[in-house]
């Protein structure tokens, strides 16, 4: 196999990339001058080098703990569980919340073999126990039939340290359009719904 | 290529590229199939939330004949059975129960088979919270019988004999043998041996129409590992990752309640 068909079969191979994809990337690469495609090259291995998952709340970092859990401005007495490291960057990108976060690694599917020994459970239990100091955790698992029976396993497996837990609230999505929203997430919505008050 | 429209349950969905999922469905008309739900990990996908595991509704898929991986064309979901995530017992014996469906149902028509599983995750979402266990078992039980593999509880497996438990005497079970055996025929050392009690209270899980019996713990648990027993035995499976977890109560692992005090 050639070179070239060596880097369009990798590329190939990562999400939304199709074969047509690799291919025009493999070509623009090669109009590159060469320190240009060696720094993709270098960063891709930097990437599988350096990151490694956070030993406190299980992000993924290049420094240990990470820059989340090391910042002292952050609010220790906020914590909120998701389910994958890229759920911490979707919260982040808000710029909305100042606590900080525990990810578990996946989500209860027994079907899939996922149980709770496969979540970082035990190291939650550890971060919300007696002195740390939080006062809630916020579950934000996903709002699928996985991610809401891990938050109903959560709230079970908190409860005996009577720390208050939370639920992200489910709705319609904003900017969104009530005639174009499934039933599902409109009866959500209805059922989720709250006092109107001047702040908002 | 025909459409055709199914009620259906999502037994299992996986990702299968940036925006589709692959969903494992049980079908009322076409037994267990597999679909592409195309675009549905888009934002405004027109599947909406309705594939979520456990969903029932009506399915229209285009039919390939030929294909063992069909498309999903639309999927209007009529019970999303989101109560069964807010309590762990429950969630678990749907589980398990869509994991029998998804490994012992073929593809091909099975209406009863079909009505037969709605009617367990019915029964496990509406179960009080002592019945919850018991339920479970009997949706297991009977799925298992619908699907063509019941054991055989009223006669010998052997010689048909009857089976009488009103002397109390024990009753000798093998899930290898596929039901009990009359005293004649029972093996020197039966895998199990069901105390008279705990064989009327299995005729009573495995009829529909008998009143759920109470079961205590240590029962519900014998009860759990006797009917798992049975599925891995006739899947052939040393291992089946949901109906182990609901076996062993997985999730109480971590709970400090039974455990730590
Ligand atoms: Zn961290
Ligand atoms: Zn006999």
């Amino acid at each position: 196999m050639s070179a070239i068909d060596d880097l369009v079969t990798e590329l190939a191979k990562l999400p939304g990339i199709g074969r047509k994809t690799a291919q025009r990337l493999t070509f623009h690469l090669l109009k590159q001058p060469p320190e240009e495609a060696g720094r993709l090259a270098d960063a891709i291995r930097q990437v599988r080098e350096r990151v490694t998952v956070c030993g406190v709340c299980g992000n993924l970092t290049d420094e240990e703990p990470c820059a989340i859990c090391a910042d002292p401005r952050r609010d220790g007495a906020l914590l909120c569980v998701v389910e994958e490291a890229a759920d911490v960057g979707a919260i982040e990108r808000t710029g909305r919340f100042r606590g900080r976060y525990h990810v578990l690694g996946g989500r209860l599917s027994p079907l899939d073999g996922v149980g709770p020994e496969a979540l970082r459970l035990e190291r939650l239990l550890e971060r919300v126990g007696n002195g740390s100091g939080v006062r809630e955790v916020i579950v934000a698992t996903n709002p699928s039939m996985e991610g809401e029976v891990t938050a109903t396993y959560l709230q079970q497996v908190l409860r005996p340290t009577g720390v208050r837990v939370t639920r992200i609230a489910r709705g319609l999505p904003v900017g969104g359009d009530l005639e174009y929203a499934d039933d599902v997430t409109i009866a959500q919505a209805l059922e989720a719904r709250r006092e109107m008050s001047e702040a908002d | 290529m025909p459409l055709v429209a199914t009620s259906a349950v999502v037994l299992q969905t996986y990702r299968y590229s940036e925006s589709s999922k692959v969903v494992r469905l049980a079908t009322r008309d076409l037994g267990v199939q597999s679909a592409i739900a195309k675009g549905v990990l888009r934002p405004r996908s027109r599947f909406g939330a309705a594939l979520e595991f456990l969903s029932e509704g009506e399915a229209q898929l285009y039919f390939h004949d030929s294909r063992e991986l069909h498309t999903l064309a639309a999927f209007d979901v009529t019970n999303l059975r989101r109560g069964l995530a807010l309590d762990m017992a429950r969630f678990a014996g749907a589980a398990a129960l869509a994991q029998v469906m998804l490994k012992m149902a073929p593809p091909a028509p099975l209406p009863a088979a079909f009505d037969t599983l709605t009617a367990g995750l019915e029964l496990l979402a509406s179960a009080s919270p002592e019945g919850v266990e018991a339920a479970a078992v009997r949706a297991l039980w009977v799925l298992v019988t619908e699907l063509g593999f019941g054991p055989s509880l009223a006669s010998c497996v052997r010689d048909g004999a009857a089976i009488a438990p009103s002397d109390g005497a024990p009753v000798a079970f093998s899930a290898a043998d596929g039901g009990v055996f009359c005293r004649r025929c029972a093996p020197a050392q039966p895998p199990t041996q069901l105390p008279a009690e705990d064989y009327r209270d299995l005729l009573a899980l495995n009829d529909p129409a008998a009143a759920l019996p109470a079961l205590d713990a240590p029962h519900a648990a014998a009860h759990r590992r006797l009917v798992a027993r049975f599925v891995r035995h006739h899947l052939d499976a040393e291992s089946l990752s949901a109906l182990d977890s609901w076996e062993g109560h997985a999730w109480a692992i971590l709970s400090p309640s039974p455990a730590a005090s």
